[in-house]
């Protein structure tokens, strides 16, 4: 695969509904929804999803250096230990991101003003869960383009915030993947503008003979 | 060779084609991450070896060594410039290995760039550049041309464009499917032959990412469809590293074996891909001298393609409903958007039509103020992936047609071609080009004929002109032309003549624009389903109407069934079979007016609870009774079932809605008893420095729906802001929030600022990477992991927790 940055401008991503339902609350065989209930919330999911736009980049990088404690990533040095621990097996990284867009963000806000939360919550998980989807689709993409390698990304995927990997490092996705050409943006405070927006990195490993 | 050559050749054999290319440079020495295509021209014998085997082995196309020879992949390598001369090159060298004793195809192979709408590079740039390849190509003298390991359907369409557009030689087309039959971009077999056969390829396949075993079903699903010759080139099996090196793990006799089975099923051409050599085609070629070919199917089939679905068209599929309501005309809003460039509510009627039921989408963006070309590609491109219903292309500027055919990744339906000169002569060569189906609509230059007889010449007249540009019956549509019965009562029958000549007697699919019929009448949807039905008798394949008519769509499963056009009631089942009307709530007595307020707040009804505590009212409950007895224990009943998980956020929302309007009624009938009941108050606020405040938000409704007076500042709020404020309002809560590690140590300022300022407030936190631990930490009164959770605490907080 070459060594530049990709860019998906138009990702269709099926609304994981069992998810966005999950996330506000539901839980099978427990909660007691009628289907006129279920078709209203789901229509009100279609409608979200009606508002968002997913977009997405990756590029694949080498590992320059590997510590105990650390990655070299480029030229970028990380310092995060199960950063380290997830990519030992990987000579490269995946790293990716997606956005959904502005729009869905200034809906959920417009619900907000009108004081409608049904369709402001319901809009919120919705546009969590595609944004979330929309990565995990572009790692995916990836992964099924390394197959004629006999290469595969690594089960997990981590990203700047969660565990030891600090959100500074959220810099190194801008930088490298260009991001502001999606209409992403980077706060001094290393958030991400439009919200709903993910960036991740997986490695990339050999498929053994055994799998 | 010309295309009656090529079939000739197909139809006398099954044509061996070769096996892999870069696996086999690679065992000549070939290092990885080098240029192929210049290493070949600094080694040539390597290739000139690889393709001699191959020859010798029983190969009769040889793929020209130029896989990534086009200008954005050779850009890589810093060779952009000399696109030309490397293509020249390298056929020369195919054909000094091959002589006469087998043809060259010219590789056309994927750019490494994604292509508009799936990507960012524009379509026509995309076809600029495999035109510069196959210019080059056509100079060095290949025989044919080969489009392969195509993974965007896109990318194909763009690749055949360019050869299409420079040359009559034959051109094959194959593509890549993972294994659960799509490609990257989802594209399906079915959809791949129905998109490409259409846009003229020769043959269609598919090659590499799989072994022969998982190739046999995709071949399967291309030959029952395709009008063209089919070609598989599999790899040896599933690629494997063993010791750093790739393997593939099927040996050239399990793989021969496969070809008995791809004879059957009709494959025309086979060869290997990944991990084969010339011993797999020695094999091949022996093996397929048994057997003689299949032939393709003689005509190709009435269906329309998106990018991931295939909709097919006849007297055996069910009436296709084209969805009407992508189409500006009375629709303010939508109007709007287009003027401003936006799509939601293009996207929104894209997907109301597609639950309801719609197998295509007509696209009309005709208005008065806009550019009509722009918008409809912008739509095109946004709907052919937001959408899996193929497009009907709805304009009556033919530039506009064009334009939409030319972008569209798939097989669009043209709406509509008439029979007025100008019309014909621009639009049935632009079909024809495209591969478009096209609506034949029954008037031309001197009339609307309101006869049938006037209609069918028009109609004849159409297909005869169709022919000539080699346009099939099977491209077209006939529209009924549907005449509005209120001011000519023999129209409907007039129609329903056409549809039945069309399909009877001409074979061809018909469509009507349906609601047109019951214009300037009330009640129309019975005048609508009524004439469907009729229209459905005489033969009617297709309407353009709106999915979201139940009356209608319900009619229309009945339709299909009745006339079996609905194998053993399957759809007419799926769509009927699950209605249930069962009710959640039906344990729930409803015997007074107590317990029809109780019942609206439990299920989150909030239309009728006014009319309800009026009738209380009226029966003299007192209000603070009401709100005691009844609104009070219904919502905390709701909270109980939420803890149980029997209820979820959505409907705890619905019911403290259906309690606030209930309360607000109240609200100034409880103030006249009571004049010191006033709401609390809550500040809420996302601390400096966050900017996300959409869960923020939602906890400030939820503190509302539960009687809170909620003061929101906001996001990225200094510190002094939030004290300031707590002061000035006197509010006994203040609410922060922060979904980051970087900004979440703003909170313990804000609480320090508070103890040190002796403000007596409870604090209550919350955002994505908050924990109970952290509120402890900093000195927090209380955590709330959602909005549920900050109402339960802001009212534990005031002491209103019953």
């Amino acid at each position: 695969m070459d060594k530049n940055i990709k860019y998906f401008e138009n990702i269709w991503i099926d609304p994981p509904i069992d998810r966005i339902l999950y996330r506000l609350g539901y839980k099978k065989n427990k909660t007691r929804l009628d289907e006129n209930q279920m078709a209203n919330i789901e229509e009100i999911i279609w409608e979200g999803v009606s508002f968002c736009h997913p977009r997405g980049a990756f590029l694949i990088l080498p590992i320059t250096k590997k510590t105990k404690n650390s990655v070299t990533i480029g030229k970028h040095l990380i310092e995060s230990k199960s950063l380290a621990e997830l990519l030992k097996d990987s000579k490269e990284v995946v790293l990716a991101a997606s956005t959904i867009g502005m729009e869905i963000i200034d809906k959920i806000q417009d619900e907000i003003k009108k004081e409608n939360s049904i369709k402001a919550v319901i809009f919120d998980s919705t546009a969590s869960q595609v944004a979330d989807k929309t990565v995990a689709w572009i790692m995916d993409f990836v992964n099924k383009s390394l197959e004629k390698e006999a290469k595969k990304i690594t089960s997990f995927r981590y990203s700047p915030g969660y565990g030891d990997l600090g959100l500074e490092y959220q810099k190194i996705f801008f930088e490298e993947l260009q991001l502001e050409k999606i209409g992403m943006k980077l706060t001094k405070t290393y958030m991400m503008v439009p919200e709903k927006s993910v960036t991740a990195i997986c490695g990339i490993e050999d498929v053994r003979k055994d799998e | 060779m010309d295309k009656t050559q090529f079939y000739k050749i197909l139809k006398e054999k099954i044509v061996i084609l070769d096996g892999a290319t870069g696996t086999e440079l690679q065992n000549k020495g070939m290092p990885k991450g080098a240029c192929p295509e210049q290493w070949i021209l600094e080694n040539p014998n390597a290739i000139i070896d690889i393709q001699k085997s191959y020859v010798e082995a029983g190969s009769m196309i040889v793929y020209a060594p130029t896989f990534g020879a086009n200008r954005w992949k050779l850009k890589s390598f810093g060779l952009e410039e000399k696109v030309r001369e490397i293509n020249i090159e390298l056929v020369k060298l195919s054909k000094k290995a091959v002589g006469d004793k087998a043809l060259v195809a010219g590789n056309l192979s994927p750019t490494g760039e994604f292509i508009k709408p799936f990507g960012e590079k524009s379509f026509e740039e995309a076809v600029e550049v495999y035109k510069e390849q196959v210019n080059a190509l056509l100079e060095g003298g290949v025989d044919l041309f080969i489009i392969e390991t195509m993974i965007d359907i896109q990318e194909a369409r763009a690749a055949l464009l360019a050869v299409k557009e420079s040359t009559n030689l034959p051109v094959m087309v194959s593509m890549t499917f993972q294994e659960e039959e799509k490609t990257l971009t989802g594209t399906d077999p079915i959809t791949a032959v129905i998109t490409l056969e259409s846009l003229g390829a020769d043959a269609i396949g598919c090659n590499c990412s799989t072994g022969p075993k998982d190739m046999i079903p995709i071949a399967e699903k291309m030959k029952k469809v395709s009008s063209v010759p089919i070609f598989v080139k599999p790899n040896a099996g599933l690629p494997i590293v063993k010791d750093g090196k790739l393997f593939y793990d099927l040996g050239a006799k399990e793989f021969s074996e496969y070809l008995d089975k791809f004879a059957r099923i009709g494959v025309n051409l086979i060869g290997g891909c990944c991990g084969t050599n010339s011993e797999y085609i020695k094999l091949l070629s022996e093996k397929a001298k048994k057997y003689t070919p299949k032939i393709w199917k003689e005509k190709r089939e009435s269906a329309v393609s998106s990018v991931r679905k295939t909709v097919f068209i006849g007297e055996k599929t069910p009436l296709q409903i084209v969805g009407e309501r992508i189409n500006p005309t009375g629709k303010k809003k939508l109007q709007q958007e287009l003027l401003e460039g936006k799509l939601s509510e293009v996207r929104r009627f894209a997907i109301e039509q597609q639950k309801k039921g719609a197998s295509m989408l007509d696209v009309n963006v005709g208005m008065h103020g806009i550019n009509e070309k722009e918008i409809m590609i912008k739509v095109i491109e946004n709907l052919s992936t937001f959408s899996e219903l193929p497009l009907c292309i709805d304009s009556s500027n033919p530039e506009v047609i064009e334009e939409a055919l030319r972008i569209y990744p798939g097989r669009a339906l043209i709406n509509s071609i008439s029979g007025e000169e100008k019309k014909l002569k621009k639009l049935l060569p632009i079909a024809a080009k495209y591969g478009a189906m096209f609506i034949a609509l029954p008037l031309d230059d001197k009339e609307v004929p309101s006869t049938a007889k006037g209609r069918i010449a028009i109609i004849d007249k159409i297909l005869k002109e169709a022919k000539k540009v080699g346009c099939n019956k099977e491209d077209m549509v006939v529209d009924g032309l549907v005449m509005t019965v209120s001011s000519d009562n023999k129209a409907p029958i007039e129609t329903l003549k056409v549809i039945e000549y069309a399909s009877k007697k001409l074979k061809v699919s018909t469509i009507i624009g349906l609601s047109n019929i019951s214009f300037g009448l009330p009640e129309r949807k019975w005048l609508n389903s009524g004439f469907l039905m009729m229209a459905m008798a005489k033969g009617l394949n297709m309407a353009i109407a709106n999915p979201s008519s139940e009356n209608l769509m319900e009619l229309k499963m009945a339709g299909d069934v009745l006339i079996g056009r609905d194998e053993n009631c399957k759809n007419y089942i799926s769509y009927f079979g699950n209605v249930k009307n069962e009710n959640i709530y039906s344990k729930e007595k409803e015997e007074n007016t107590r317990d029809k307020i109780y019942n609206s707040v439990l299920k989150g009804e909030k239309e009728e609870i006014i009319e309800f505590i009026k009738d209380a009212l009226d029966e003299g409950i007192q209000p603070f009774d009401i709100v005691d007895e009844i609104l009070i224990p219904a919502i905390n009943k709701v909270g109980d079932l939420y803890d149980k998980k029997e209820y979820f956020l959505p409907q705890l929302i619905l019911s403290a809605e259906a309690m606030k309007k209930g309360f607000d009624y109240l609200e100034p009938l409880l103030l006249k008893k009571d004049n010191n009941k006033t709401k609390e108050k809550v500040v809420i606020a996302t601390v400096k420095g966050d900017i996300h405040d959409i869960g923020k938000n939602i906890v400030g409704l939820m503190l509302k729906n539960y009687g809170f007076e909620v003061i929101d500042l906001g996001k990225d709020v200094p510190t002094d802001d939030i004290i300031n404020k707590a002061k000035e309002s006197n509010a006994p809560i203040i609410g922060l929030s922060a979904l980051m590690t970087t900004t979440m140590v703003e909170m313990k300022n804000v609480i320090e600022k508070a103890k040190k300022e002796n403000l007596t407030v409870k604090f209550m936190i919350g955002g994505a990477v908050i924990t109970k631990e952290y509120a402890k930490e900093i000195g927090a009164d209380g955590y709330a992991s959602d909005a549920i959770e900050a109402v339960r605490l802001a009212q534990e907080f005031v002491g209103n927790n019953k």
